[in-house]
């Protein structure tokens, strides 16, 4: 390894950027970011973040990877669904190789009320890389209460929306978006499917108001709701910052943290269009996998490494986390999936 | 006369199309309107108490309708009103 050399060496094409410039560049060496869901979206954030140097970063998924997460989740491989790695643990390990200055934490944990304040507690910045508005709540919830500035991104087929928000200074998510879509007003990326290009599109503009935000530069942030569709053309910046104050908000103006109080939104949830159920249970003692993997000896294929076991048994794929919480593909009802649960995994 | 933007998921609704012309001289009568040729559209934009649905975000032309008069707000010929649902996935 060669000594002396500044590390702010390998940033050179960016420093050069007149509006980051070498100061712009120590504070994103000095910030701290927490990465909310580390599939799509999340890993174009990660890979920009990480390459450009900020300096703290922590990456919090729930899920683990398969095949056709590769069309679009730009950090993973083939190697990585063979060796059944949560998606946040695999995008560690590829991004320390990638920048080995940057101090990177992989959580592997659903994200709900009762842990979203302390995985952004010591954040300067949220970024949101999930697929659904009920975690995107409580993400605004947590940054309104903590006043903490986050990024909201969203991408479907070619099209794709994304917004910044700065409490008491910009509009907050629930004063745009007041309700969580039903089913059929939004599609899901499994049913109407997602462009790779949309992602990175969307990914990059959160990616570079996180820049923004981090170096500093604020009068460059985005104001508005940025729409894009990418197969037709369209690009359009909606006009919602007069919305701040005209709209009776329950988060932002009134001060309700109906999300974070658990008031609103279940974690064991269907995981739409994906045939597949998600128990969410919080263990206080790790499940032990080595017990468990002999206790299901007599079913088929139990595989089990440091971060997962999975099985099949009756047609269903399950696949457990240490904490007890469980993913069970082949239906999408949530009792017969609890009941699966109580079979197979325990109470 | 005013056009109606239609986003993807509810233009099975308006037999494919992208966008509509309308009639009317406030965001209220151009929806409505619409809303009259095609009821199932109608259905999803709007409550039974005529009210717009509160996950459904109508701009005229760039401006968030909630900010001007809402339903009341004031459409010229040329005016372009469009249904921006938040898109979900990531
Ligand atoms: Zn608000």
């Amino acid at each position: 390894m060669s000594t002396a050399v500044d590390p702010i060496e390998r940033y050179s094409r960016q420093v050069r950027f007149p509006m980051l410039g070498e100061a712009g560049q120590r504070k994103l060496m000095a910030s701290r970011v927490t990465i909310c869901g580390c599939g799509a979206l999340g890993t174009v954030l990660a890979n920009h973040l990480v390459r450009a140097g900020v300096g703290n970063i922590r990456i919090v998924d729930r899920d683990f990877i398969e095949t056709h997460n590769l069309q679009r989740q730009i950090l993973f491989d083939e190697q990585d669904v063979a060796d059944n790695l949560p998606k946040a643990e695999a995008a560690a390990r590829k991004l320390r190789l990638i920048n080995s200055q940057v101090n990177i934490e992989a959580v592997v944990t659903d994200i709900d009320h009762t842990n979203i304040l302390d995985l952004v507690a010591d954040a300067d910045l949220i970024l949101d890389g999930t697929d659904n508005f009920e975690t995107r709540y409580l993400i605004n919830d947590a940054a309104v209460k903590l006043n903490k500035p986050w990024v909201f991104g969203g991408v479907i087929g070619s099209e794709g929306q994304s917004m910044t928000i700065r409490p008491g200074i910009t509009p907050c998510i629930r004063c745009v978006v007041q309700d969580n879509p039903p089913p059929g007003m939004t599609p899901t990326c499994e049913t109407a499917g997602v462009l790779g290009p949309a992602v990175s599109v969307v990914a990059s503009f959160e990616a570079v108001e996180a820049i923004k935000i981090l170096s500093g530069a604020y009068d460059a942030l985005n104001t508005e709701l940025f729409v894009i569709d990418i197969w037709d053309w369209t690009f359009r910046r909606l006009k919602i910052k007069n919305l701040l104050g005209k709209v009776d908000c329950p988060c932002c103006q009134q001060k309700k943290f109906e999300w974070l109080e658990g008031d609103l939104g279940s974690h064991t949830t269907t995981l739409c269009g994906r045939n597949a159920v998600q128990i969410a249970t919080r263990r206080s003692e790790k499940l032990n996998f080595a017990e468990m993997a002999t206790r299901l000896n007599s079913l088929a294929d139990v595989r089990h490494n440091a971060f997962m076991l999975r099985f099949a048994a009756e047609g269903h794929e399950f696949t457990v986390f240490p904490d007890g919480r469980a993913i069970i593909k082949g239906t999408n009802d949530i009792s017969k999936a609890r009941t699966l649960y109580a079979q197979f995994v325990g109470n | 006369m005013p056009v109606v933007r239609i986003p993807t998921p509810l233009r099975p609704h308006t037999d494919g199309q992208d966008s509509v012309e309308s009639t009317g001289t406030t965001v209220g009568e151009v929806l409505g309107n619409v809303g009259t040729k095609y009821p199932a559209l109608k259905e999803r934009i709007f409550d039974d108490a005529g009210e717009l649905r509160r996950f459904v975000n109508v701009y005229l032309n760039n401006e968030d309708i909630r900010y001007l008069d809402d339903l009341a707000t004031a459409v010229a010929a040329n005016d372009e009103v469009s249904i921006i649902p938040a898109v979900a996935g990531g």
